[in-house]
């Protein structure tokens, strides 16, 4: 299959948003969530055998998740990177391991760090972090800095710090 | 089995008897030594515009102003550097309008109060000067033994611990001085940290501690376990480890140099000759927050459950659950995060410029790939085109470093096969290409040498004859390295036919790089997605099928000859011209604070243990919104090795592991 036909068949078939820059090694595509598993099923099957990542976008002004993936075709040389949205309160997603197997291990980090629940997969536990009491630390509501200064006290300077010298302080 | 695969070993080896020592004087200077290392500050106040841009453009918050009045009355703001903080990336010195904040060469910062590491303008402003005491007073025998025969706990903390390295190889050879790495915590007197700590690593670290014999020292190495250095911001690292435990010395840089890690030696050996036994003992746990609990092992009739790692003398921090069947492997679970520091939200802090600092620090094994995906990438975005001459820099310095990260690697093969030697040769060989990438680059490890645009430096004008002699120097050692590793009977028969990673099953769970090409995929980003100048160049993708251990390290060794042919290539092609162009396609100049147009990108490039992407995306504004680092390790260790492990002996474990040349920083991230 061609690459121009590939993409005609995922803005026809799947309603997507495809974006290609000048890069043509490198395509971006957006769909809706329902079609999330379905493109990922078409484009194992079109030869992208090689799942690279899984990982998520926390946009918290619009209050969602984008959720993507990012897979390689040998035949073509194109990476793709499939992208959906999904609310950011109690987000869930059915998960890709059924496709490619080390989808796994992927959403396990992602459902460490964001928070993001995969449907079916089967190894949802702490891969980095060992008694973690704290709120998923890779959302952009949770403000490393601020948790840092109060838990080691150390105080964060937006501008470099000014001293003043013994006789100056007087 | 052939005779002469017995015979040239032993010959090799004996050539090397009567050849010139590979090992460097210590004191009073070694040769691997140049004057363009960025190390120490020199301040020059009568320069100094008060502009206090060094202080805004600190990652670290090292740099700090003194206001006060001179004689005349007039309010001055002195600058003045915290080395307990600093990371020696030179920003500031680029920064600096007038020249008043310059980088020596000078590495040697060590102290026994981390206080005594705060520089003041005055003291900044004296040309750096070092007097090595003396270790030839002596004070008795039982100080005089105890001084010369430190022996180390071999616990690999964190990325410093590559400059500890030399220490081992044959270039600086620890062992003259007596001291010794050693597995058990129980036969040993110092406790080496090198570099940053996470909270997971810092529970094994008071475990280790709690165990060692008194009188025993704690030696630090680097900025992060004195005020939490780069991650100073990071949710899982902690920021000063002497809270924890008591620390002896505290050496500074980052990492800190081989010959400052040798003057801390000198000052450890000096002290304790003069009867010094260290701090007085204390554990801190936060309340058992960093205690580990003793885990009682499930013991069974027909299963065995040992841990592999991360106090292992072949596992790097990284820690592996392995079920065995006597002697075989039948599950082996791999339990990562010991160097998490979680770079991609930290980066999201940082302005992009500021970021060069940053990324090569994900896997200090091979930091040059870093710097050029994460360039690639804001490239894209920003629309900067590189100038040829940079493209052309940037390929001797990826490959430079390629070469230094296969020869570590085939010395980790040849320490997991039990060939010691050939450890120490083949890092002393790395040293050579260490010394090379300083000169170009002005850092050792990390060489923080790429911009968004271009290069920072251009190279000295007698680089290209140096690089020549010592890439000759490796072509000649190269068929050493053969002799004594893929020529020599025993090499083969520990590595041929162990760890089997079939072709299909590499492309399925995405195991990249060399692991990839000695399974017979013949995929190398350098050739299938051109990136910089890599179109110009000619050279061959190594593909071997066999797909095990042997076939794994031989593509590696492979891939060395290809790097120095690359090299050499590019510097008789080497353009003249700019290095490097700040003017953005959709108008502006990109600077240290400056902001990129919104938009997304994904650069991949071929590291050293395979395909690194980075996908960065922006907003329009200084900083990125979302960084994602895809490294090559994450699916081969986590998903591949467990495979790969299954019904291995539990002595092939280190080779099957080191053969896909691991790299725990890189997947912990």
């Amino acid at each position: 299959m061609r690459m121009q036909s590939l993409l005609k068949y995922l803005i026809e078939y799947f309603n997507a948003e495809v974006y290609t820059g000048k890069d043509k090694n490198y395509m971006f595509a957006k769909v809706d969530r329902s079609s999330y598993v379905a493109v990922a099923d078409f484009l194992f099957k079109k030869g992208f055998k090689r799942l690279l990542t899984v990982s998520a976008i926390d946009w918290v002004l619009r209050n969602v998740f984008e959720i993507y993936f990012i897979v390689y075709n040998h035949a073509m040389n194109v990476y793709i990177k499939v992208s959906t949205e999904i609310p950011r309160d109690n987000p869930e997603i059915l998960s890709l391991s059924s496709i490619w197997e080390n989808a796994l291990m992927h959403e396990r980090e992602v459902w460490e760090l964001f928070g993001i629940k995969f449907i079916g997969n089967t190894m949802l536990e702490p891969l980095f972090l060992e008694d973690w009491k704290g709120p998923p630390p890779f959302r952009k509501d949770f403000n490393w800095r601020e948790y840092v200064a109060k838990e080691f006290g150390l105080k964060y300077a937006p501008v470099p710090k000014i001293v003043y010298s013994k006789s100056e302080k007087k | 089995m052939r005779v002469s695969n017995i015979l040239k070993p032993f010959k090799t080896v004996g050539k090397f008897l009567v050849e010139k020592p590979l090992t460097f004087h210590f004191p009073p200077e070694s040769p691997v030594f140049t004057e363009r290392f960025r190390g120490r500050h020199i301040y020059h106040p009568e320069l100094c515009i008060e502009c206090k841009l060094c202080g805004i453009v600190c990652p670290n918050n090292a740099i700090e102003f003194l206001l006060e009045k001179d004689k005349k009355g007039l309010v001055h703001f002195r600058t003045q550097v915290d080395y307990a903080k600093c990371c020696f990336c030179g920003l500031c010195e680029d920064i600096c309008p007038s020249k008043a904040l310059e980088m020596t060469n000078f590495p040697f910062l060590v102290a026994m109060d981390k206080k005594e590491l705060y520089y003041d303008w005055k003291k900044l402003s004296e040309n750096p000067s070092l007097t090595l005491p003396s270790i030839k007073e002596k004070k008795g025998l039982i100080p005089w033994a105890r001084a010369r025969s430190f022996w180390i706990v071999n616990f690999f903390t964190g990325c410093c611990f590559i400059e500890a390295i030399p220490w081992v190889a044959s270039s600086f050879d620890m062992e003259r001085f007596g001291l010794l790495a050693i597995a058990s915590p129980r036969h040993s007197d110092v406790l080496l940290i090198g570099g940053y700590v996470t909270s997971k690593t810092l529970k094994r670290i008071i475990r280790i501690y709690s165990q060692m014999p008194n009188p025993k020292f704690v030696l630090v190495l680097g900025n992060c376990p004195m005020t939490g250095g780069t991650y100073w911001d990071s949710y899982n690292t902690i920021k000063e480890l002497d809270k924890y435990i008591p620390v002896d010395l505290w050496i500074a840089g980052c990492p800190p140099r081989v010959e400052n890690i040798g003057y801390a030696i000198f000052l450890a050996i000096e002290a304790v000759q003069h009867g010094y036994t260290g701090k007085k003992e204390y554990i801190n746990t936060e309340h058992g927050k960093y205690s580990l609990l003793h885990l009682i092992p499930k013991i069974s009739r027909d299963y065995n459950i040992i841990e592999f790692g991360p106090q292992h003398p072949a596992s790097g921090n990284f820690n592996m659950l392995l079920k065995l069947e006597g002697e075989y492997v039948v599950e082996a679970t791999p339990n990562i995060g010991y160097l998490h520091r979680g770079f991609e939200k930290l980066m999201e802090y940082r302005t992009w410029y500021q970021n060069i600092m940053l990324v090569q620090r994900v896997c200090v094994l091979d930091g040059a790939s870093y710097e050029l995906a994460y360039v690639g990438a804001v490239e894209k975005i920003a629309g900067l085109e590189v100038p040829k001459r940079a493209k052309y820099l940037r390929i001797i310095q990826a490959e430079l470093s390629r070469i230094q990260s296969h020869l570590l690697n085939l010395g980790l093969l040849a320490a997991a096969t039990g060939f010691d030697t050939v450890t120490r040769i083949t890092w002393g060989g790395r040293d050579k290409v260490l010394y090379l990438l300083e000169y170009m680059t002005r850092g050792r490890i990390y060489q923080i040498y790429n911009i968004p645009g271009g290069v920072r430096y251009d190279i000295p004008l007698d680089f290209k004859d140096k690089a020549f002699e010592i890439l000759k120097y490796l072509e000649r050692r190269l068929k050493d390295y053969d002799d004594l590793l893929f020529n020599n009977q025993v090499f083969i028969d520990r590595t041929k036919g162990v760890g089997k990673l079939p072709k299909e099953i590499a492309i399925e769970l995405d195991v990249t790089g060399p692991n990839m090409r000695a399974s017979g995929v013949a995929f190398d980003v350098r050739k299938n997605v051109s990136y910089e100048a890599y179109g110009d160049v000619d050279f061959k993708v190594q593909v071997l099928h066999e797909g095990d251990a042997y076939a794994r390290t031989l593509c590696r060794r492979r891939e060395i000859k290809e790097s120095i042919h690359i090299i050499e290539q590019v510097l008789d092609k080497l353009p003249g011209g700019p290095i490097a162009e700040k003017k953005m396609s959709k108008g502006g100049y990109f600077s240290f604070m400056s902001s990129i147009p919104a938009g997304e990108s994904i650069h991949c490039v071929e590291s050293a243990r395979g395909e690194l992407c980075f996908h960065i995306v922006s907003t329009g504004e200084s900083k990125p919104y979302r960084v994602k680092i895809r490294g090559p390790t994450f699916d081969t260790i986590l998903v591949a090795l467990p495979k790969l492990l299954k019904s291995v002996q539990v002595a092939d474990v280190p080779v099957v592991y080191w053969s896909l040349d691991n790299c725990p920083a890189d997947h912990d991230r």
